[in-house]
C-alpha cells in the first residue's frame, strides 16, 4: 500500500532544548495514524514540522509524495488542517468563517450540508467565541474538511468535548476514511485511539518510545488495553 | 479575488462589531469638524481645519486598528492557519490595509462633507492636488503603523506603543489643537513627528500656498519608504 506521509529522521530543537529527535514515520494511504504522548511530549512541534509552518533542523518529510514546504499551494489543496487553537479574526460568525475558507480551495465541499451533518445549521449566525467547546470543535473539523482533502490533520481533536460529541466526531472520522480520506491525529484519549487508530506512535521527550498497530503495542508492552499500555511505557521508560 | 473580497467584506463586519476604530476614525473627526467649524472665522481657517482633522481618520487605522489587528491575528494563530492552505496570509494583510484606506478615505470626506455642507467651506486648492497628498500621509502613518506590527513581540506591547504613539500625534501634530497657537519650543519638538509633516502639506495644498512643502513633503517620502522596507525585513507571521 502507497504511504500518504513518510518522515524519516525528523529532529527539531529549540534553545538547545530537542522537542522532537530522530522520529520516523509512515501512514499508509486510507488509513487512521494516531500520534500519542503527555503534554509537551513534542507532538504538536511534530505537525508543525511535518506541515512545513516550523523548519525541521534536520528529516526528510514527505505528504502525497510533495516536500511541504517547497509545494505548499498545490499540496495543501489536498491536505486540510485542524490546529489545537482555534485561529479565527475576533468576531467573526460562523457563517462567515465557513464562507472564506469555502473560498480558498477549487473543490470545496457543500459546507451547508455538513453543518447540517453536526446539528449546527441553526448556530450559523453566531459568533465563533459565543460557540460552545464542542460547537467550536465540530466546526474546526468542518472547515479542515472544507477542501475536500485527501489527507486530514487534526491535533488533539476530541479535547474538552463530552463524550456524546467525542463520538460524533469518530463517526464523522469513520466516514471520511471509508470515502478514501487519510487521517493524521494526536491525542491523549487511549480509548479514541484504541478505537479509531489503524496504526500509532508513542511520543516522550520528543523520542519514539514504541509504534505499530493497536494490537503490536498491546502484545510489545503485554498489557489489555491501551491505558495501561501508555501508563506502562510512560512509567516504565522513567524506571 | 473572491478571497480577498470576502477577507475585506470581513475586515469591515469586524470593525463596525468591534466599534472602536468607527468612533475614533469616523465619529470622533466628524464631531470635531463640527466643532472647529464654530470657531473659524474665515474660509481660510474652515480649509486648515478641515486640512487638519482629515488626518485623524489616516491616524486611527494606521497606528491604531493596523498594528493591533496584526498582532492579534499573529498571536491568535491566524496567519499561522492561512498557511496550511492554498492561499498566502498575505491576502489577509492586504484585506486588512485596504480596510484601513477605505475606512481613511471615508473619513477624510465625511469631514469634507460637514466643512461643506455645515459651514459653507469652498475649497481653495486643488482637489486632486489634496487628495495626492491625502494618499502619501495615509502611506506614511500606516508605514509606522506596519512596524510596530513586525517589531512589536505581543499584542500587549502592541497596544502600548500604539497608544504611546498615537495620542501625541493626535493631540500635539496639529490635527486637534492648531500648530500655529502652540509655543515655539513645543513647535520645534513636535517636527519629529511625521504627522506634523503631514498636516504642513495638507494645509499648504489646501491654501494653494505650495513654497515651502518640499522638506515635509521628503520627510513624508522618506517615512513611507523607510518604514515599509524596514517592516518587510522584520515581519514575522508567527
Amino acid at each position: 500500500m502507497e504511504n500518504a506521509i513518510e518522515v524519516s529522521g525528523l529532529t527539531k530543537s529549540f534553545d538547545g532544548h530537542t522537542a522532537v529527535n530522530h522520529l520516523s514515520l509512515k501512514v499508509k494511504k486510507d488509513t487512521i495514524f494516531g500520534l500519542l504522548g503527555h503534554n509537551g511530549a513534542g507532538k504538536s512541534t511534530t505537525i508543525d514540522c511535518i506541515l512545513g509552518t516550523q523548519k525541521p533542523d534536520t528529516g526528510e518529510v514527505t505528504i502525497l509524495g510533495c516536500d511541504p514546504a517547497a509545494n505548499r499551494k498545490q499540496l495543501f489543496e489536498k491536505v486540510g488542517v485542524q490546529f489545537q487553537e482555534n485561529a479565527f479574526q475576533k468576531g467573526l460568525k460562523m457563517k462567515e468563517i465557513c464562507e472564506i475558507t469555502h473560498s480558498l480551495y477549487k473543490h470545496p465541499m457543500n459546507w451547508r450540508e455538513q453543518l447540517q451533518a453536526f446539528g449546527l445549521s441553526h448556530r450559523e449566525k453566531v459568533k465563533v467565541t459565543e460557540l460552545s467547546g464542542g460547537e467550536r470543535q465540530k466546526l474546526c473539523i468542518l472547515l479542515a474538511m472544507m477542501g475536500q482533502p485527501e489527507v486530514i490533520f487534526l491535533d488533539e481533536l476530541t479535547t474538552g468535548l463530552d463524550p456524546l460529541a467525542r463520538r460524533e466526531v469518530w463517526r464523522t472520522l469513520e466516514k471520511l476514511k471509508e470515502t478514501g480520506v487519510t487521517i493524521f491525529l494526536t491525542s491523549h484519549f487511549m480509548d479514541e485511539v484504541e478505537n479509531l487508530c489503524d496504526e500509532l506512535l508513542v511520543l516522550k521527550n520528543g523520542q519514539t518510545l514504541v509504534s505499530g498497530t493497536v494490537q503490536e503495542v498491546l502484545a510489545c508492552t503485554g498489557t489489555k488495553n491501551m491505558d495501561e499500555a501508555f501508563i506502562h511505557l510512560i512509567e516504565g521508560d522513567v524506571q | 479575488m473572491n478571497t480577498f473580497w470576502l477577507l475585506y467584506k470581513a475586515e469591515i463586519k469586524l470593525s463596525f462589531r468591534e466599534m472602536s476604530s468607527v468612533i475614533f476614525g469616523l465619529i470622533l473627526p466628524a464631531v470635531l469638524m463640527a466643532l472647529m467649524g464654530m470657531f473659524a472665522y474665515s474660509n481660510e481657517e474652515l480649509n486648515l481645519s478641515f486640512a487638519a482633522i482629515a488626518t485623524i481618520g489616516l491616524c486611527a487605522t494606521g497606528l491604531m486598528s493596523l498594528p493591533l489587528s496584526l498582532s492579534s491575528y499573529r498571536e491568535q494563530k491566524v496567519l499561522k492557519r492561512y498557511k496550511v492552505t492554498p492561499i498566502s496570509p498575505m491576502i489577509l494583510l492586504f484585506a486588512h490595509v485596504s480596510y484601513c484606506f477605505s475606512l481613511s478615505i471615508s473619513s477624510m470626506l465625511m469631514v469634507f462633507a460637514v466643512a461643506k455642507f455645515g459651514y459653507g467651506m469652498n475649497f481653495i486648492g486643488s482637489p486632486l492636488k489634496f487628495i495626492a497628498g491625502y494618499l502619501l500621509v495615509m502611506a506614511a502613518i500606516h508605514s509606522i503603523g506596519l512596524i510596530i506590527a513586525s517589531l512589536s513581540p505581543s499584542e500587549k506591547t502592541t497596544g502600548a506603543i500604539s497608544s504611546a504613539l498615537y495620542f501625541p500625534m493626535f493631540l500635539l501634530s496639529g490635527a486637534t489643537i492648531p500648530f500655529e497657537i502652540m509655543p515655539s519650543f513645543l513647535q520645534s519638538i513636535v517636527k519629529i513627528f511625521p504627522l506634523t509633516h503631514g498636516i504642513e502639506l495638507l494645509k499648504g495644498i489646501a491654501l494653494n500656498q505650495l513654497a515651502n512643502l518640499t522638506f515635509s513633503l521628503t520627510v513624508l517620502i522618506l517615512t513611507a519608504i523607510v518604514c515599509l522596507i524596514i517592516s518587510i525585513k522584520f515581519f514575522k507571521w508567527e
